[in-house]
């Protein structure tokens, strides 16, 4: 056998290698194939969380309330960055807080979290820069308005719900966070490959509201100038559909308080005459009196149980109907005591009041109703005034509501809808009865006795010109905190049904500790209501169904005195603080409608609009009450001419020229 | 030479089935990182469009409007006798 040349030995030590090789690959592949996996995927891989976008908050048209948006967190890692300087300046041309960069670089810490939340696209750039990392969190952008935020709530530092509707919803809008697997590239930094694999988020539902945001923002403002020419502590206005139950505006304002909740569910009162309707309808419902039954009111003082009920409008005797319509407590009391204790306590219960109403509002308040076993000696006439009993300002429009559809006590609903991200319904509001409180024909005797009161009663103030309101006022006493029931404090409220025949609309107006002459409900919560509903009368949505509005078989209403019989004051001026609109000053002829009544104003100058822009020659011409048409024409001439004199409402052609 | 051949034949083959694995993989993450980016700027521009609209939103409402058309234009909101409701014509009767 001849001795193996060098070539062969060259070869067999190929061979061996390369078997050694299949060998060893074999194992790796076969044998370790899985262990060697697992820890390839370890090193390129890594799974994070990702949380859901929280579900949007819509009002009733679909416009965005509460929506999410993606914002960034910026940290550094401080071993991964060759020049500090560079990447420091580069984050602080970017307007990042680059303050604890300094002290983290001094105690040699390796990596810093910079405070602040930042837009994506305003720092894309910095995400090239080595060391620097973004990690993304979902923030909550709400609606300007505050009344709206005060219903929607909001989130704490750390994402979880406090209050209002992200709160009471929260296991709808929060969703299902995902686990995403990344791979790493040579850097570290997470890319998306082919092999990577995740669960996907889901996000939360949207919640549509029934709340109206043009309705809404008519409100606040509404109730914010009210509060401030008041200089009244506070107040609140609710507006509800009494068909559906739907809460189309809930409105709050506390004077100088920052509040987070809704006080309109959150802060009972004692609503003082407003009860008196629902005393009137549980008599006619007994069968206990009639709408012109006579009773006797001893001219406006009558002695109870050692003390002394007294009324403004001093009447030897008041009918069931004029006891409503002049907010006669001598009158209530009097036809209250033909019910009994428990009578009255099952006609508030049954009305809703001392039990919450079900909205998906943490904290909602149930109010205060005492069995009657726990009434003092006063209590069956005071609560017939609306004292002893504390109601949400939501748990009185609920009941007004009743009055205004015929008689049903409807659950109160804020949620309209709300949709999977998939688009699918998985709620839909319905009106949900909860129990008939008054017949029919007795809620629409209740509603003459309010139109009444609207229009000849204590509350002329919330009249409109072309359509008929009705409506009840109430003015109680407020109590101070260890000092009971106070002199010149008071709560004001009118509760309102708009338009009267077939309401679309129930407002209430509550007013907190006026300052000033007037506190009574029928001439300063009144008025604010009016100037809601022309509000809403003129804005493009406003929740009005202006089909039927158009179609009502409303006349105008009758002509009737403004400090006429139902003027507790006696000397009320006409307009208030509250009523910043001036004296109706143009008349337009409805189509469907007898011509309403005309406006007061006499006749006056033209101004002269010389030398003026054309905004201020506007202004000073709408000042005086006239309209303005402008047209083409030497610059800044009026027809009729300045000097002239004319009725308000009167259109002046202003002559204005570009050149 | 038959046998050179079928060796080098299949070793061009072996070279191009790597080619295409590495090709594929390369235009894998490229398209990948591409919809990483993508999905960064829509996740940018939706944010840009809720501040946006919150801007908007926040410009045109009555409180921040009212002081402004009430004081400076001497605007006011319209009675209710001024507000005209157009009736919708009926509609034609189908035969």
């Amino acid at each position: 056998m001849p001795a193996p040349n060098r070539v062969s030995i060259i070869h067999g030590v190929l061979v061996v290698f390369a078997v050694a090789l299949v060998v060893r690959a074999g194992k790796v592949q076969i044998v370790d194939g899985k262990q060697w996996s697992e820890r390839a995927k370890r090193q390129q891989f890594f799974t994070a969380s990702a949380p859901a976008a929280r579900g949007n908050i819509l009002d009733a048209s679909g416009k965005p309330l509460v929506e999410s948006r993606e914002q960034v967190r910026v940290a550094l890692a401080l071993p991964e960055i060759r020049d500090t300087t560079f990447v420091v300046a580069a984050l602080r041309r970017a307007r990042v807080d680059v303050s604890p960069v300094r002290s983290a670089l001094a105690r040699k810490g390796r990596w810093v979290e910079l405070p602040g939340l930042y837009d994506p696209a305003k720092i894309s750039a910095l995400a090239k820069l080595n060391g620097v990392h973004f990690t993304p969190v979902l923030q909550r952008v709400y609606a300007p308005s505050s009344g709206i935020r005060r219903i929607v709530g909001g989130l704490d530092a750390k994402g979880k719900p406090v209050d209002g509707i992200e709160l009471g919803l929260d296991g709808i809008l929060r969703g299902d966070s995902a686990r995403i697997t990344l791979a790493r590239n040579r850097d570290g930094r997470a890319i998306e490959t082919p092999e990577a694999w995740s669960d996907p988020p889901s996000p939360g539902a949207t919640v549509t509201l029934t709340i109206n945001s043009g309705l809404q923002d008519i409100a606040e403002r509404q109730l914010s100038v009210a509060v401030d020419s008041l200089r009244a502590a506070g107040g609140d206005i609710v507006v509800m559909n009494p068909y559906t139950g739907e809460i189309l505006a809930m409105a709050t304002n506390r004077a100088g308080r920052i509040i987070s909740s809704n006080t309109a569910v959150t802060e009972p009162f004692e609503p003082g005459s407003t009860l008196k309707p629902f005393v009137a309808a549980a008599l006619l419902g007994r069968g206990r009196a009639r709408p012109d039954e006579v009773i006797p009111t001893f001219n406006g003082k009558l002695e109870l149980d050692g003390r002394t009920i007294t009324d403004l409008h001093k009447a030897p005797q008041l009918s069931l109907s004029d006891v409503i319509r002049f907010s006669s407590n001598v009158g209530i009391v009097q036809f209250g005591q033909r019910l009994s204790p428990r009578e009255k306590f099952d006609t508030f219960r049954d009305l809703g009041f001392g039990t919450t109403s079900g909205v998906p509002l943490p904290a909602e308040a149930s109010g205060t109703l005492r069995e009657p076993s726990a009434w003092s000696k006063q209590t069956p006439a005071s609560i017939l005034l609306g004292y002893e009993i504390t109601v949400t300002p939501l748990q009185l429009v609920a009941a007004y509501s009743a009055i205004a559809n015929g008689g049903e006590l409807l659950e109160p609903q804020l949620i309209k809808e709300i949709r999977s991200v998939e688009g699918d319904v998985i709620y839909r509001a319905e009106p949900r009865r909860v129990r008939r409180v008054m017949s029919t024909e007795v809620a629409r005797t209740v509603r003459e006795m309010l139109l009444a009161v609207v229009r000849e009663g204590t509350a002329t103030k919330a009249d409109l010109e072309t359509f008929a309101v009705a409506g009840k006022s109430g003015t109680a006493r407020r109590t101070s905190l260890k000092a009971g029931y106070t002199a010149g404090n008071y709560t004001a409220s009118f509760v309102g049904l708009f338009p009267a025949e077939d309401p679309q609309y129930v407002v209430l107006v509550k007013l907190d500790s006026p300052s000033g002459a007037h506190y009574a409900g029928g001439d300063i919560a009144a008025p604010v209501t009016r100037i809601v509903l022309r509000a809403a009368l003129a804005a493009r949505d406003a929740a009005l169904n202006r089909e039927s509005l158009a179609a009502a078989p409303t006349g105008p209403v009758v002509a009737r005195s403004r400090n006429g019989i139902g003027d507790t004051s006696g000397n009320a001026p006409e307009s208030t603080a509250a009523d910043p609109t001036p004296a109706t000053s143009h008349i337009v002829s409805l189509p469907l409608r007898a011509k309403p009544k005309a406006a007061p104003g006499a006749p006056r100058i033209v101004p002269s609009v010389d030398g003026l822009s054309l905004r201020a020659a506007v202004a000073t011409l709408h000042s005086r009450g006239f309209q303005v048409r402008i047209v083409n024409g030497t610059s800044m001439t009026t027809s009729p001419a300045a000097g002239s004199v004319a009725t308000p409402g009167t259109v002046i052609h202003l002559g204005y020229s570009r050149e | 030479m038959r046998g050179r051949n079928l060796v080098g034949l299949l070793l061009a083959g072996f070279l191009l089935v790597a080619l295409a694995i590495v090709w594929r993989r390369t235009i894998g993450i490229q398209q990948s990182e591409s919809l990483t980016a993508l999905d960064a700027r829509k996740v940018q521009l939706e944010g840009e469009r809720v501040r946006l609209e919150s801007e908007i939103s926040a410009a045109s409402s009555r409180q921040r409007l009212g002081p402004v058309t009430e004081n400076r234009l001497g605007m006011r909101i319209p009675s209710d006798n001024q507000v005209v409701i157009l009736p919708r014509k009926a509609q034609d009767a189908s035969p």
